[in-house]
């Protein structure tokens, strides 16, 4: 049992790492696409001769995306009464991210024993915010008509899953550590350091559990929607001013594209040709119902 | 009081009925404000006839915008379903489409079901909040197909991300009509808060349809694209015939106000190439005629092309075909580089403006990829730069402003028209919402010229209901017929649509409510135009 533990928690982080790795791959690697663009306001188009004109650079997109990830601006003006338990449970989250952080840093800094109650308050806060906010999703999108549309089975089980991991963690800390940071601080010690091997393969059980549902959200985590809200500003999906220019690395990978076989069957396609040959040449088959 | 409504669920896409899923009634309907208060006791569409119940599926909504033929048998249906995953396979293959691959798989995997985008759409609301008009619908449906037919992630996963769709042939049919059921105008990706675009789902659908399935609406493909790559445009106009009617427009511009000017056609080396939507010609020849008119008066220089593809903005293939956008967008700058001019501009034609400048820009290589861009900017300069002579109290009228989705939302031209509309309308007024935030006309994607069967009844009274909302409560102080006001279309196709949806109410007889592009509004305004430009001669 302990061993599984141990290799499930060590196991999860580095799924973590490699699934979050494999995720950014798959997704530089993605095939440009056509510009599909969405403007919230005025646009290089306005502009005469706008080609020479342009250039939207990371650091203009990071702020706002920043601003977004952090305050769910886009929630908040267009839902509103839905963004108050989802930025509860967001913030709740954002501070217990960096409070695990910080557990790591303190337990290995040194001098466990004089740590002040001010991690405990940050902990249990976070904690409880976070747990709120989630507990109230939950009910909304058991009871809101409209929140109930289209929500598959899997996602109340993830509520589920998030509210008894949020438990977990009180219990741990709270119960099996008796409310002590230098106790827990301990623990967390000899996890990051890989220190007393026997203790770990005889866990706890409070301390055991919680790790066993943070290890399922390590797992998780890669595919949650935290990675497409930043890949959506950086991947050509929004709010992309970049025109492709001749010579520039937008029109190499369109190239590459463009000598790629057309697959499509209808009879106005001609299939098995090349993008290029395709879209340059003209033996019209109207189309007259299905073929 | 409104009678319960039956629910309808994801599952009943697959019921095997020929009964529609929902039909629209006129209790269900959004109310208007005055003058058209009164509760409409008409439905909003006709039932089809029973010889085109028997001919066509309409098991949606009792409505057909695709005029698709019931198979003969199971065999067929089955053959049908068949291609039907083989194309979706093909959707979802970096391969086979890359062309929207990754907006795809973002607006498939992002989606978190908060239904945000719900209240965005005017559709949805207009309808009364039907169900299988919800932006997350036809996507969710679509999802859920993916998730069991194509992932196929075995039993305990399936039911836990759904599996309660059954892909049969009433499922297909369906899912083809209610992807026209959308008219992408995308105000429901401009809503989501997770960037998921259930615009471009729908547009990918009827890809699929057409790609791979050889089915689209007759009106965009038939009579649209394949016409316009075999004559040169969409309306049918052959080069000889569209000379002819640039010298009617030469005579009609003496004529009417007494001046003698020459439009420039194949003049090589100009400045511009103009492209109007050849509907222009048809419809609305006072727009190139203002066109023409201001474009002399500020010297600019330009001219018209006379060659096959050059006088045709148009290209259906935005809505619902990459392989047909791209042939289409290829052959328009062909024109352009053999005319020699420095750049292509769009005249007010909406999807013209996004396929050609917006989305072909990753189309077009090397020297394919020609300077193109709208004639807003260029009109706004003229008028900032005191090239032409204005009078704005020859336009001592109300005027509001209809933003096209595909110019302004999709492209992000918001200020140009309303620099030039405040500099020569005094009695300028904003519809709300405005800009990017804007309703659709209620025609895009090909709705204003897709008129089969009761398709055009469920365009004008739903469709494009909430403009005609939008409009009636602009002007709800000057109703009075003796005032006349302008609704201001700058796009062929929004003009369309707003131009039925007066009609269809009497709008312009009873209330004096008119409609037109910007370009007359500033020839209108032109100190050198003796007769007024706008002849408010309903057409």
């Amino acid at each position: 049992m302990g061993a599984m533990i141990l290799f499930i928690f060590y196991g999860s982080i580095l799924f973590f790492i490699l699934a979050t790795t494999l995720r950014v791959r798959k997704s530089m690697n993605a095939p440009i696409h056509l510009h599909w663009e969405l403007y919230k306001g005025s646009s290089v188009y306005e502009l005469t001769e706008w080609w020479g004109k342009t250039g939207s650079a990371f650091g203009e997109k990071l702020w706002p995306m920043i601003l977004d990830i952090l305050f769910l601006r886009e929630f908040y003006h267009r839902n509103r009464r839905f963004w108050y338990p989802l930025y509860a449970f967001h913030i709740g989250l954002y501070l217990l991210i960096l409070w695990h952080a910080w557990l790591f840093v303190r337990a290995v800094a040194g001098g466990i024993e004089t740590v002040s109650i001010f991690g405990w308050v940050w902990g249990t806060f976070s904690t409880l915010l976070a747990f709120i906010g989630g507990l109230f999703i939950f009910v909304m999108r058991m009871t809101d008509e409209e929140l109930k549309v289209y929500y598959p089975p899997i996602h109340y089980l993830k509520w589920i899953l998030l509210l008894v991991t949020l438990a977990g963690g009180v219990y741990a800390v709270d119960v099996h550590f008796k409310s002590s940071m230098p106790a827990l601080l301990k623990y967390v010690r000899e996890q990051v350091t890989f220190a007393d091997f026997g203790h770990k393969l005889h866990p706890a059980l409070g301390p055991a559990l919680h790790v066993l549902f943070a290890s399922v959200w390590l797992v998780y985590l890669p595919f949650s929607h935290v990675f497409q809200l930043f890949f959506r500003y950086y991947h050509y999906l929004r709010w992309d001013n970049v025109p492709n220019i001749r010579g520039s690395e937008i029109e190499r990978r369109i190239k590459e594209h463009l000598e790629r076989p057309v697959t499509w069957s209808a009879p106005h396609i001609q299939s098995g040709k090349r993008w290029r040959e395709v879209a340059s040449e003209l033996q019209q088959t109207p189309i007259t119902g299905s073929k | 009081m409104r009678p319960e409504r039956k629910k309808i669920r994801l599952k009943d896409i697959s019921l095997r009925t020929d009964e529609p899923l929902t039909t629209v009634t006129a209790n269900d309907l959004m109310p208007l404000p005055p003058p058209l208060d009164q509760r409409e006791k008409k439905a909003p569409y006709s039932p089809l006839s029973e010889d085109q119940k028997k001919s066509y599926e309409c098991s949606l909504d009792g409505v057909s915008a695709l005029a698709l033929p019931k198979p003969k048998n199971k065999e067929e249906e089955e053959k049908l379903v068949e291609r039907f995953l083989e194309g979706l396979r093909k959707l979802l293959s970096q391969n086979d489409n890359w062309l929207f691959w990754q907006p795809l798989i973002h607006s498939l995997e992002s989606c978190v079901r908060c239904q945000t985008c719900s209240d965005a759409c005017p559709v949805y609301v207009s309808s009364g909040n039907q169900e299988i008009y919800r932006p997350t619908y036809k996507s969710e449906i679509l999802r859920r197909i993916i998730n069991n037919y194509i992932k196929k992630r075995g039993k305990i996963l399936s039911k836990l991300t759904g599996d309660d769709i059954e892909l049969n042939w009433p499922t297909v049919a369906r899912l083809a009509e209610s992807a026209y059921r959308c008219s992408l105008c995308r105000r429901c990706a401009q809503r989501c808060p997770l960037g998921s675009d259930n615009g471009l789902i729908g547009r990918e659908i009827r890809k699929l349809f057409s790609q791979e399935m050889g089915i689209a609406p007759k009106e965009l493909h038939d009579a649209g694209t394949v016409q316009q790559l075999r004559v040169g445009a969409s309306t049918g106009i052959s080069s000889a015939a569209f000379q002819g009617m640039v010298e009617f427009m030469e005579d009609e511009v003496e004529e009417r106000w007494g001046k003698r000017i020459k439009i420039p056609v194949d003049k090589k080396g100009a400045d511009i190439l103009l492209i109007h939507n050849s509907g222009e010609f048809m419809s609305w020849i006072e727009n190139p005629v203002a066109f023409a008119i201001i474009f002399e008066a500020s010297g600019v220089s330009w001219t018209l092309s006379s060659e096959i593809y050059g006088y045709e903005a148009t290209n259906y293939g935005t809505w619902y075909d990459d392989v047909q956008l791209a042939r289409i967008s290829l052959k328009q700058v062909e024109v352009a580089q053999k005319l020699n001019v420095k750049k292509m501009v769009m005249g007010e034609c909406g999807h013209a403006h996004k396929g050609l400048i917006v989305i072909a820009d990753r189309i077009l290589m090397d020297e394919m990829n020609f300077p193109r861009e709208s004639y807003l900017p260029i009109l706004e300069d003229l008028i900032l730069h005191d090239r032409l002579k204005l009078d704005p109290q020859k336009n001592s009228f109300p005027v509001t402003l209809h933003d096209p989705c595909n110019i302004v939302r999709l492209m992000g031209i918001v200020e140009p028209q309303r620099q030039i509309l405040k500099r020569v309308c005094p009695q300028f007024r904003e519809m709300e919402p405005h800009g990017v935030e804007n309703y659709c006309c209620g025609g895009g994607s090909g709705f204003a010229i897709m008129n089969s069967m009761n398709f055009k009844e469920w365009r004008e009274n739903i469709s494009s209901r909430m403009k005609l909302k939008q409009i009636l409560e602009t002007f709800n102080d000057v109703l009075d017929p003796r005032i006349k006001k302008y609704v201001c279309a700058p796009c062929s196709n929004c003009k369309g649509a707003i131009r039925d949806i007066l009609a269809s109410h009497d709008l312009w007889e009873k209330h004096g409510i008119y409609y037109g592009g910007l370009v007359e509004l500033v020839a209108n305004a032109l100190v050198d135009m003796k007769k007024p430009f706008i002849e408010w001669e309903w057409h």
